[in-house]
């Protein structure tokens, strides 16, 4: 009897199919999206295309799948292109101009952006500054050591080698794809299956509410900065390889995008309600989009508005649907 | 002279306003099944029952907030045209709605605030002296002492009701709507609230007054009309009524006793605090706790209760004082620790501090002890705990359709379980409850008072902050009186009497 009262309190709550459609709206378009350009387009078909596509979207997701963390706790990093020139100028500035082994240089640069991390999350957590500032702040002056470090000139030279981190094979599938699918599994299990995933979601729904349930909320804030960072940093130290030059302006561009894919991935500008594939499908959604875009032959700076438009629609609907 | 007396007769023999088998239906659910609605100028109507019973529908009806499905609504005497109908409509024809949420603007003035959006200009320009006049006109009607010329933050709750009711009224209102005003007063505010509606009275305005305390109904309604799940019970006039008379219609049943027996069986110490002090909030406070024991906390707002549990709880600053946990001096660092040492936070606003809203039933319930539900230390049980959130919430009987169900959806009582549901699935020894049935419904306050009941059996310690005497009479072996952040009385055995705590919380020392 309680067995099956048991069963019956745990059924799964289903909202119908107008929730099924906003949860999965993202998935939805994008299967339209690509059905529709790989019936009219044959160079859009083509498997080379395809796959090129994949290896385009992974760094930038990757990053991406950083700044998903400090969202769903209701924050936001500006400064992740500034992390993403750093960790470029300084690899290739440790490795070509000092002559450190790659593994060394990795190490460092990853401990860098650890830093800048713990310090977006000490202004914002600890300082009580608003995200949006704080990490704005850092941003000018990362940007500032990285030109006094480099006088503003990329450093090529970096050994070929090195190239297979952005353009290599793991048999026919790039090695920028299995990384991306390895990190989301990984980010995946940890969100849904461990309790410190769990109080990201907490957190972020509501801070003091968490505070006081004993989540260490101080700790879990500071960190989503940090992920964001070493994140970000992966994601730059593939970007970095594929033209084996560090360059300061690497990141300068790739703000708007990461933004754009966090939102399109279903993840609340609120905070608290959000999905690491989600993250996965926007990369991807926005990726093909671009690619559309340069395949038909439009211009960068229409591909800017066009980016621009898709953004803002997204938030549009995120602000004005009513979730709960 | 004949004709005023003339139109005060239509004027009263016409309801202001007259609702005819109205029915409301969201999707799924009928929140108002063919009510009636009656209500006469110079009255003032009690609309009781408990929550979600459709009293707040009720009131959004009538102010155009949502349009009903089905029924008439005539305000005045005239038909409304229920599709066109709107709040700017009710607004025109002198309906005017206070909430006990605030909707001012922090940093205006109570001047500014009244006159938002309808400000009279000269020559294009804000005509102040104009609006100060008429202020000063409604301060002299309404005889209240509120300064309408500083920021309203920093006004009291009770004079930024004023302000409220200033902002209604300014709006020359024929039909005033009062939606659980007082759940936020102390009880000599609430005396001041009656004393305007009997001024408003006099004045033909016909009030709708909503509240969960029944007393207040006795104490300042003409008439009352009772919903329950929806449907209309009844309607008549007070003076026709006693109490239990009408918790029965509001429930639906009889109640016998209202508050379980105290428990009389103590333990163990199991909390002691010594000359605890908090810049601002409280100082030099000392109680202790027993297992098994119901401790009371009286005191008015601005007394320092919250801020006290919250610095048990370590959730707020304490410059002196020391803690004992079972007769250990204890350093408690932050609310985590708390926990860690047995000690459990039912915070006073419950949908702020105490759940977490985008959560499910499951996900709120174990967020506490989710460290205590893992395979191999790392990942999420989460059939073990969807098991123990369903044991738990079945032992508080709590109403829900699914685990997975959000937390906003619930009602308020069912809310509350949850937040103590968390603490004892913690099996945490020291219950602090900050208010734990502000806004909620009879029945669910009953049922709160005997789990209350359950735990000292259980031989927890529990610290009850009130601000219903009655309640705090009815539930505590002591009570601590606090004034302005100072223990002044402590009471209990034959003391234990409204007068005495009432007393001390004014201030007004005897010992």
């Amino acid at each position: 009897m309680i067995e099956l009262d048991f069963k019956e309190k745990t059924r799964r709550y289903s909202g119908g199919l107008k929730s099924f459609l906003s949860d999965w709206m993202i998935l939805i378009l994008f299967v339209a999206l690509v059905t529709i350009c790989m019936i009219t387009m044959s160079k859009f078909r083509d498997p080379k295309n395809l796959f090129n596509i994949i290896r385009q979207a992974s760094f930038i997701a990757i990053i991406a799948m950083g700044e998903f963390f400090v969202i769903l706790t209701g924050n936001m990093d500006m400064s992740i292109s500034a992390i993403i020139g750093m960790v470029s100028i300084f690899f290739a500035g440790f490795v070509v101009t000092m002559g450190a082994p790659v593994w060394l240089a990795l190490i460092v640069v990853i401990l860098m952006s650890v830093i800048v991390g713990i310090i977006n999350g000490l202004l914002t957590i600890i300082g009580k500054m608003p995200s949006f500032i704080a990490t704005l702040v850092v941003m000018n002056i990362l940007r500032g050591f990285n030109f006094i470090y480099s006088g503003g000139l990329p450093i090529s030279g970096l050994p070929q080698g090195f190239n297979f981190f952005g353009s290599g094979y793991v048999g026919v599938v790039p090695f920028p794809v299995i990384l991306m699918f390895v990190i989301a599994i990984i980010l995946y299990v940890f969100t849904t299956q461990t309790s410190l995933g769990r109080s990201f979601f907490a957190v972020g729904g509501n801070y003091e509410a968490s505070k006081l349930s004993g989540i260490n909320v101080r700790f879990v804030g500071i960190l989503v900065f940090v992920i964001c960072a070493v994140l970000t940093a992966i994601g730059a130290l593939g970007l970095t390889s594929k033209t084996l030059a560090g360059n300061i302006s690497l990141g300068d561009e790739l703000l708007f995008d990461v933004m754009t894919i966090v939102v399109l991935g279903g993840t609340s500008l609120m905070g608290g309600r959000g999905r690491i594939f989600g993250v996965v499908i926007g990369a991807l959604f926005l990726q093909v989009i671009s690619n559309i875009m340069v395949l038909m032959g439009i211009a960068t700076p229409w591909q800017w508005v066009v980016k621009g438009v898709i953004l803002v629609t997204v938030v549009l609907i995120d602000s004005n649907t009513k979730r709960d | 002279m004949n004709t005023t007396i003339a139109v005060k007769q239509v004027l009263d023999t016409t309801p202001l306003i007259r609702l005819k088998n109205c029915t409301m239906e969201f999707p799924g659910v009928k929140a108002l099944d063919n009510v009636e609605f009656t209500l006469m100028p110079g009255e003032c109507h009690g609309l009781v029952g408990e929550n979600g019973a459709g009293k707040s529908t009720l009131s959004k009806c009538i102010t155009g907030e949502h349009h009903m499905t089905q029924g008439e609504l005539y305000v005045n005497g005239k038909k409304i045209r229920i599709p066109s109908y709107s709040i700017r409509e009710s607004q025109a024809l002198g309906i005017s709605i206070v909430h006990q949420e605030f909707q001012l603007m922090s940093d205006m003035t109570g001047l500014e605030n009244v006159f938002l959006g309808r400000y009279e200009t000269k020559a294009g320009f804000i005509d102040w002296k104009a609006l100060q006049k008429k202020i000063s006109e409604l301060i002299e009607f309404l005889e209240v002492e509120v300064n309408f010329n500083i920021p309203v933050k920093y006004l009291r709750t009770a004079e930024k009701l004023i302000v409220q009711l200033a902002r209604a009224l300014i709006n020359d209102s024929k039909i005033l709507i009062l939606d659980e005003l007082t759940a936020v007063l102390q009880e000599k505010d609430i005396q001041n609230i009656f004393r305007i509606i009997n001024i408003l009275k006099k004045r033909g305005i016909g009030i709708i007054y909503i509240s969960h305390r029944l007393d207040e109904i006795f104490e300042c309604c003409d008439s009352y009309t009772v919903l329950c799940d929806g449907k209309y019970v009844n309607s008549g006039k007070v003076k026709d009524i006693n109490k239990p008379q009408l918790i029965k219609m509001i429930i639906g049943r009889e109640l016998t006793q209202v508050y379980p027996p105290v428990n009389e069986k103590f333990g163990d110490m199991l909390l002691e605090v010594k000359d605890l002090t908090a810049p601002k909030a409280f100082r030099n406070v000392s109680f202790h706790v027993r297992a098994g024991e119901v401790v009371g906390i009286a005191g008015l707002l601005g007394a320092g209760k919250t801020e006290l549990v919250h610095a048990i709880f370590s959730n707020h600053k304490l410059t002196k004082g020391k803690i004992f946990l079972k007769g250990k001096e204890v350093k408690i660092k932050n609310p985590k620790h708390a926990i860690q040492l047995g000690i459990g936070l039912v915070p006073d606003e419950r949908r702020m501090l105490g759940l977490n809203m985008q959560f499910d039933i499951k996900d709120n319930t174990t967020l506490p002890t989710m460290r205590m539900f893992r395979k191999f230390k790392i990942f999420q049980d989460k059939n073990a705990e969807a098991k123990a959130a369903y044991e738990i919430n079945k032992k508080l009987n709590l109403n829900y359709y699914s685990l997975w169900q959000k937390v906003s959806k619930l009602s308020g009582g069912n809310q509350q379980k949850i937040v103590i549901a968390k603490w004892m699935l913690k099996n945490c020894d020291i219950f602090l409850l900050d208010e734990p049935t502000r806004g909620i419904d009879i029945g669910a306050k009953f049922e709160i008072y005997s789990l209350i009941n359950e735990l000292t059996k259980q031989g927890k310690g529990i610290i009850l902050v009130s601000p219903e005497m009655e309640e705090l009479i009815g539930l505590c072996n002591r009570i601590y009186v606090m004034y302005e952040g100072v223990v002044m009385d402590v009471v209990e055995g034959e003391r234990k009497t409204q007068e005495v705590i009432i007393n001390s919380l004014l201030g007004v020392n005897e010992k």
